[in-house]
């Protein structure tokens, strides 16, 4: 993001704001779907980080990439109102790491990879999520999710690797 | 980028395709009504008054400016920290030798002044007039001792002035006390140990933590538990005040 527009946006400029929105909405609005499963909550989701961006600009720190900022806001947003609908599903973080399986729910069902991430824990989803739709880097999504960068190597890794069982698995069925 | 690679990135563009124009349409009124045009509308009326009845509104102004500065700035602050901070995230405690992940999530301290992470599962942050408690969310049978760490901030007492009024304190409720030390972990300060009895399983421990607030005062937080909750309490503490931080 450029820094004038940033400046602009602090004095309040409707049209640098609008600016923002246009390069960031669409991007903002498929994350949101994607980690909430739910067109409302994503609406909420990314309206709420808008809010915040605008009004909290003046706190926003160059240090860390505008974009990696805007995520950060709108994954903590998207996992409120999970939170608040109490629609997350309850997983065991320390029975995940150490479970090869990696899986949250059966696989039964899930016909495709899409159905395949999103059946997949918060903890390897979301990073895969960033990697796939905005094509952040490692560096990049552990500073989005305040993560060490291995600890996200190694979570895309896994999440990875169960993909591509999974993608010959339904290949295998195909033939 | 590799076939597989492209294959996952097609499918979930493909899945979050649907109505996103008309959601972006939708996002956009919301929030031109909210930030830009509500706004409009409150100058808009404040200009048409102002023609009629000025004295009002230069009062009435006065009384807005006055008002702002004591809600807006102190929301906004508060927002700030939830920007900077991620408001929950994952810790790593060593428990009786076992490397523990935790989730914890951040905690405002008196007047935003710190932040801390808490485990919510075990503990619950009491905030008082002048002090803030972390204990344990279900109390403990009373045959335990106290279980607490308590953060509390002197606006005008160096941790030098605090130390040597802590150390006498000390000496006068517990049966040991060891030498006051300089410590940069779980945070940068000073650090007073003592215990009571020493040998049975439920002798009272404590730790204080003396910090420099880096404005003529200190922070001072106390730890109690007692000697067979070391590894328990006495270390998700520690683990906790690893994510201590003064807000500045």
């Amino acid at each position: 993001m450029h820094e004038d527009i940033i400046k602009d946006i602090k004095k309040g400029n409707r049209d640098a704001f609008r600016h923002l929105y246009d390069e960031y909405a669409g991007y903002a609005i498929r994350t949101a779907k994607a980690i909430t499963r739910d067109d409302e909550l994503a609406k909420d989701a990314v309206q709420e980080a808008f809010i915040r961006v605008y009004r909290n600009i003046s706190s926003y720190n160059p240090t860390l990439s505008f974009g990696a900022w805007f995520y950060r806001i709108l994954v903590n947003e998207c996992n409120r109102l999970l939170n608040k609908e109490k629609k997350t599903i309850p997983i065991d973080i320390l029975l995940m790491e150490n479970n090869p399986q990696l899986m949250e729910h059966s696989k039964e069902n899930v016909s495709d990879l899409y159905g395949v991430i999103q059946h997949m824990a918060d903890l390897y989803r979301i990073p895969l999520l960033l990697k796939y739709i905005r094509g952040f880097t490692e560096k990049e999504i552990a500073d989005i999710l305040n993560l060490n960068q291995n600890t996200v190597k190694s979570r895309l890794f896994n999440g990875r690797n169960l993909l591509k069982e999974q993608l010959s698995l339904m290949e295998m069925e195909g033939k | 980028m590799d076939h597989m690679d492209e294959r996952i990135k097609k499918e979930i563009m493909e899945h979050t395709d649907d109505s996103i124009d008309q959601l972006k349409d939708d996002i956009w009124n919301q929030l031109d009504q909210e930030l830009f045009q509500e706004k409009s509308r409150r100058e808009k009326q404040m200009k048409k008054k102002s023609k009629a009845i000025p004295i009002i509104i230069a009062a009435a102004a006065g009384v807005m400016i006055l008002f702002s500065t004591q809600t807006d700035t102190g929301m906004a602050f508060i927002k700030q920290i939830k920007d900077i901070f991620v408001p929950e995230k994952e810790m790593i405690q060593s428990i009786e030798g076992t490397e523990e992940p935790t989730d914890v999530v951040l905690q405002e301290g008196k007047d935003a002044e710190y932040i801390i992470y808490m485990d919510e599962e075990r503990y619950k942050l009491i905030k008082g007039e002048n002090a803030d408690i972390i204990t344990t969310k279900e109390p403990l049978e009373e045959r335990y001792p106290e279980v607490s760490m308590k953060i509390e901030q002197f606006k005008e007492l160096t941790p030098e002035e605090i130390i040597a009024t802590k150390e006498t304190e000390l000496a006068s409720e517990y049966s040991k006390v060891t030498t006051t030390e300089v410590v940069t972990d779980p945070v940068e300060g000073y650090k007073l140990h003592a215990i009571d009895g020493g040998t049975q399983w439920d002798s009272p421990v404590t730790n204080v933590y003396v910090v420099d607030n880096k404005n003529g005062g200190s922070f001072v937080i106390t730890e109690k538990y007692f000697l067979e909750a070391a590894e328990g309490h006495g270390a998700r503490f520690y683990a906790m005040l690893q994510e201590f931080e003064i807000v500045e």
